[in-house]
């Protein structure tokens, strides 16, 4: 165990991209801790989704030993957090383990909506914050103007900002020296019961939930008899440990110290994030201030293309949430789609991965409908009750008012773009609220918006409409009542309910019409006529046609084309295995996403 | 004709009744043409090949099957192009295997190599029928193609085959990016005019790798318009129709006693000898036990069909056969599947036996095939909507279980 007064624990937090997993490959190499051959760019990412995609995901912890100039060997408690915005719970999570955070910006992209945010979050924990600016190797880099928006957004004053580089390893010991200079040591009674802070978890197949704590007062050691204040559950630490990144195990943790446990307990229910660890006799009555809930914001319906595995889809499902705590999920049932799951998600990029992580880790096929947001829905009977899909919206006569979910949008742009970010808002519901100029290069605009705009493809089309300099960032403010209808969607004479939208009235009529017309180019022409049309509560507002096909043949067969004609008649029909069948009529995938492209 | 009730039955290896020999060369590649073919480039390659065909029917010949052949085809390819070549084939069959006196024996050719004098060879050897891939009388359309010939010359090689007295036949192409209505119509009365009795009509189909297709995924030619083809389908058959032709498979006109027996057999589940690259036979697991071309044993084979290397190198050294076997379910489906092909259909109690009777009546539902006749003779066909949606009804044969 160290002394208090030799640990520093940190997060290193910043916009997506902006380099901080690269900056904690260049810590772990400068301490020793990864060398050689286990040294790769962004160690620290070892999902294969994070590889694949180079961004973090799910926050990660280690401890490295710091000889620092003064002489002294320091205890760094590093957490590398991800960059993007659906996954912000990370970083608030990490920052409750740490006295300090370095806060990187990018020395060309300059502050964007997440190192605004992410610097409020810190600054919001009382926590130390180090601006790095990051990536100096790069011919546009502009420490000067960065450090001046540094100080405008973040009130830092400029000239406390490092200048680093995780390519090349410039800056990165006077950004570790400006740690153990600047973070302050951690503070906690060695002498009191131990309170330690679950602030992260994850499931291993053999040990069970792994918990990564944060020992506050007294101590930990392995064989101790723990309690989980919030569960009330009773358990041993069957081992406690480090991660360096890799676990290893210890006799114990002190004040201040971050690491892992083990208890044996196998449901993640038990071992909660937020949750303090204490003694089961003895312990102390206190729990440390724990976390708000993660709530979905978004959801979704997830089918198995193939009906036979829905009971797999069920299964990966329980598995993913093992080591992800803001998935949730229950069963669905579609006429069109059969049987599958309503899943909520904090984010359309958390969709993505989480879908992608089903298909591919989990070998299952899927169908996932257009994202959605929960209304709240007050009949005229008095009820009030939560719709999350579309499908669910009770019948118009016996609604009294809906009402749905405001995000208050920040949003970082070149003033050249003001005028088209204006326009885009403007199309989506969203409010102004006010504008702020942050250096000449920089403007911040803040918006209350409805989620249900934002998910309609809103981020892409802000990036598209900005060259992509525009950045955003955004936190939930409340439900407000909104004129809503609900727009139906009918396949050859049949409403097919995973079409099913919700949508302002004002834009019924237009969003009814493009996506008809949307429709009816992704629908494959079939051997028979299909007809798409549009309707609110049964009144048809937009009509298209998908003509039947005339001629689909092959002409010629003769010795050796059998063969061939039939490998081509199997390939296409596993072609059509990504179609679902809809009726007779073959529906791809991407129709049910279809309602999210159609303001391009 | 095969009938299902037999199969399993087997009553030992035979030879097949049909042959086709592949002459791999070409003079170029026409830009849409997937088929396996070579351009000519020395007198030994040629020399090479067909050395080794001749091996390869006088190989079939030393099995000493019990049988006699009916037809011959010689495709390619273009034969034509290698010229008296094509006739020291044919003069192989002759010496190797036993034939019929009155056996169709069919040659392709193309309008550039089919001289007269050569064709007035082809007769003398035997040659009853020369099928002409004259594809257009639309030099445009020729162009698009790539192919090398003209109208004029296309109109000269049809003379000299009706004056050497042999059954012509000829190949017509619709569909093509920038053929009109109206220059496919001009087609088809002038392909009428050659004195034809046989016209098979292809909508151009784009397949993979070929410079069409490059073409076209470069955006140089329009795709082709699949309800372009399908007037153009129906317009062939009024206007061939009105000429006394009958369309009597998917893609082939004859006024009637003029059917191509050689192709009829692949419809009608015949078995066949595939000689020259690339060439497929299709044999009954007997014989190509016999033949050497299936040496495995396997439960429940029903038929064998086999595919030469495509690769003239391979071949020769008698390498690189596929050799795929059908289980007797299988052998029940496709035969429906190409028995649907036929203008006249497939029996109804071969429907049956193949357990896909369901299939054919939703499919009768969806107004793609119709039953035709009555009670014993009663057979299932394809209505004219389902001729041209051909692959929606095979698929749903082949595939039942959709
Ligand atoms: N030129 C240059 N490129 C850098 C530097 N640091 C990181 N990069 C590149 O920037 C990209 C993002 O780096 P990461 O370290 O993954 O960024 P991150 O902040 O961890 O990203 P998220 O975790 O997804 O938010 C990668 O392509 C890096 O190679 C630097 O100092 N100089
Ligand atoms: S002549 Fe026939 S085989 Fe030869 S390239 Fe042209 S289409 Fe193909
Ligand atoms: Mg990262």
């Amino acid at each position: 165990m160290t002394e208090p007064r030799l640990i520093r624990n940190f997060s290193i937090i910043a916009h997506i991209d902006h380099g901080k997993s690269t900056l904690a490959d260049r810590v772990l190499e400068l301490t020793h801790t990864v060398y050689g051959r286990d040294m790769k760019d962004q160690v620290l990412d070892t999902m294969d989704i994070e590889r694949e995609r180079g961004i973090t995901i799910k926050a990660q912890a280690v401890r490295v030993m710091y000889d620092a100039d003064d002489g002294e060997t320091y205890q760094l408690n590093l957490i590398d957090t991800p960059g993007h915005v659906d996954f912000t719970y990370e970083v608030s999570r990490s920052l409750q383990a740490c006295e300090g955070a370095l806060l990187v910006v990018d020395a060309g992209q300059g502050v964007e909506a997440q190192t605004v945010a992410n610097a409020q979050l810190a600054m919001n924990a009382h926590l130390g914050v180090i601006p790095l600016i990051n990536k100096i190797d790069l011919p546009q880099a502009d420490a000067e103007r960065v450090s001046h928006e540094i100080e405008e957004a973040l009130t830092i004053p400029g000239e406390e900002a490092i200048l680093t580089s995780g390519k090349t390893g410039a800056g990165v010991r006077d950004a570790l020296e400006a740690v153990v200079r600047r973070v302050p040591p951690p503070q906690g009674d060695s002498d009191a019961p131990l309170r330690a802070l679950i602030f992260d978890s994850y499931f291993d197949p053999y040990r069970g939930v792994v918990g990564l704590i944060r020992v506050v007062d007294g101590h930990i050691a392995k064989g101790m008899k723990l309690r989980m204040m919030a569960t009330g559950v009773t358990t041993e630490a069957e081992e406690v440990g480090v991660r360096r990144p890799a676990n290893q195990p210890v006799e114990g943790l002190g004040v201040g110290e971050v690491g892992y446990l083990i208890t044996g307990l196998k449901d993640p229910a038990l071992v909660r994030v937020g949750d303090t660890v204490t003694l089961a006799k003895r312990g102390s009555e206190e729990p440390l201030p724990g976390y708000r809930e993660v709530k979905p914001m978004v959801f979704t319906g997830m089918f198995p293309i193939d009906g036979d595995q829905y009971p797999d889809l069920r299964e990966a499902l329980d598995k993913l949430r093992l080591n992800d705590a803001a998935l949730v999920f229950e069963p669905e049932s579609s006429h069109a789609l059969g049987f599958g799951f309503r899943v909520g998600f904090l984010g359309l990029l958390h969709l993505e991965v989480v879908k992608e992580r089903l298909e591919r880790e989990f070998g299952l096929d899927l169908l996932a409908t257009a994202p959605s947001v929960e209304y709240h829905v007050r009949k005229t009977n008095g009820e009030t009750i939560v719709v999350q899909s579309p499908q669910d919206m009770p019948d118009v006569g016996s609604i009294d008012r809906i009402e749905e979910p405001f995000l208050r949008a920040m949003i970082l742009v070149p003033p050249d773009y003001v005028g088209a970010v204006m326009e885009l808002a403007e199309g989506r519901r969203a409010t102004f609220k006010d504008m702020q100029y942050l250096s000449k290069t920089t403007v911040e605009l803040h918006y209350d918006i409805p989620l249900g705009e934002l998910i309609m493809d809103f981020f892409d089309q802000l990036k598209s409409r900005t060259r992509g300099y525009a950045s955003l960032d955004y936190e939930y403010i409340g439900y407000r009542e909104s004129q809503l209808v609900k727009l139906d969607i009918l396949l050859a004479g049949k409403p097919i309910d995973a079409l099913s939208f919700i949508v302002h009235k004002d834009k019924a009529y237009y969003r009814g019409k493009t996506l008809s017309e949307k429709l009816r180019e992704i629908i494959p022409r079939q051997f028979f006529e299909v007809p798409i049309q549009a309707a609110i509560g049964g009144r048809v507002i937009a009509r298209e046609t998908v003509r039947a096909k005339r001629k689909d043949v092959l002409a010629k067969c003769y010795g050796g084309d059998v063969s061939r004609k039939r490998k081509l008649l199997e390939k296409q029909k596993a072609g059509k295995k990504r179609m679902k069948a809809v009726g007779n009529v073959e529906v791809p995938q991407e129709a049910f996403m279809a309602i999210l492209k159609v303001d391009e | 004709m095969s009938d299902p009730e037999g199969i399993g039955t087997l009553t030992g290896p035979s030879l097949p009744a049909h042959l086709y020999v592949h002459v791999p060369f070409c003079r170029l590649k026409c830009s849409y043409c997937d088929f396996f073919s070579v351009p000519v480039e020395d007198a030994e390659g040629v020399e090479a090949v067909l050395a080794g065909i001749e091996e390869e029917i006088l190989e079939w010949g030393r099995a000493r099957l019990s049988g006699i052949l009916d037809t011959v085809y010689v495709g390619g390819g273009t034969p034509t192009i290698i010229g008296p070549g094509v006739i020291r084939i044919l003069e192989s069959v002759r010496t190797s295997l036993p034939a019929r006196t009155d056996g169709e024996v069919t040659v392709e050719a193309n309008p550039d190599s089919a001289t007269a004098r050569l064709v007035e060879a082809l007769a003398a050897a035997g040659v009853t029928r020369v099928s002409l891939g004259v594809q257009s009388f639309d030099d445009e359309i020729i162009g698009l193609l790539g192919r090398l010939h003209t109208v004029e010359e296309a109109h000269v090689a049809a003379r000299a085959v009706c004056d050497a007295g042999l059954d012509l036949a000829i190949d017509l192409m619709c569909g093509v990016p920038g053929q009109s209505l109206r220059s496919w119509h001009c087609t088809l009365e002038e392909g009428i005019e050659t004195g034809a009795k046989h016209v098979s009509v292809y909508p151009l189909a784009l397949e993979d790798g070929t410079p069409l297709a490059v073409a076209v995924g470069a955006g140089l030619v329009s795709s082709p318009d699949s309800d372009a083809a399908a007037d153009m389908m129906l317009l062939a058959e009024d206007v061939l129709g009105a000429a006394g032709f009958e369309r009597y498979e998917v893609a082939n006109y004859a006024v009637p006693g003029h059917e191509s027996r050689h192709n009829t057999a692949y419809w009608t589940g015949e078995s066949y000898i595939g000689v020259g690259p690339a060439a497929h036979g299709m044999l009954d697991p007997e014989t190509a036990g016999a033949s050497g071309v299936r040496t495995g044993v396997g439960t429940d084979v029903a038929r064998v069909r086999y595919s030469n290397a495509s690769d003239i190198e391979e071949w020769l050294q008698g390498a690189g056969r596929d050799v795929e076997t059908l289980s007797k379910a299988e052998v029940a489906r496709e035969d429906v599947m190409l028995g649907l092909r036929l203008a006249r259909g497939v029996g109804a109690r071969i429907v049956a036996a193949a357990g896909l009777e369901e299939q054919l009546r939703q499919l009768e539902a969806e107004g793609l095939v119709e039953l035709a006749g009555g009670g014993v003779k009663q057979r299932w066909r394809t209505t004219t909507r389902g001729w041209l949606l051909g692959n929606e009804v095979f698929r749903r044969v082949w595939l039942p279980d959709q």
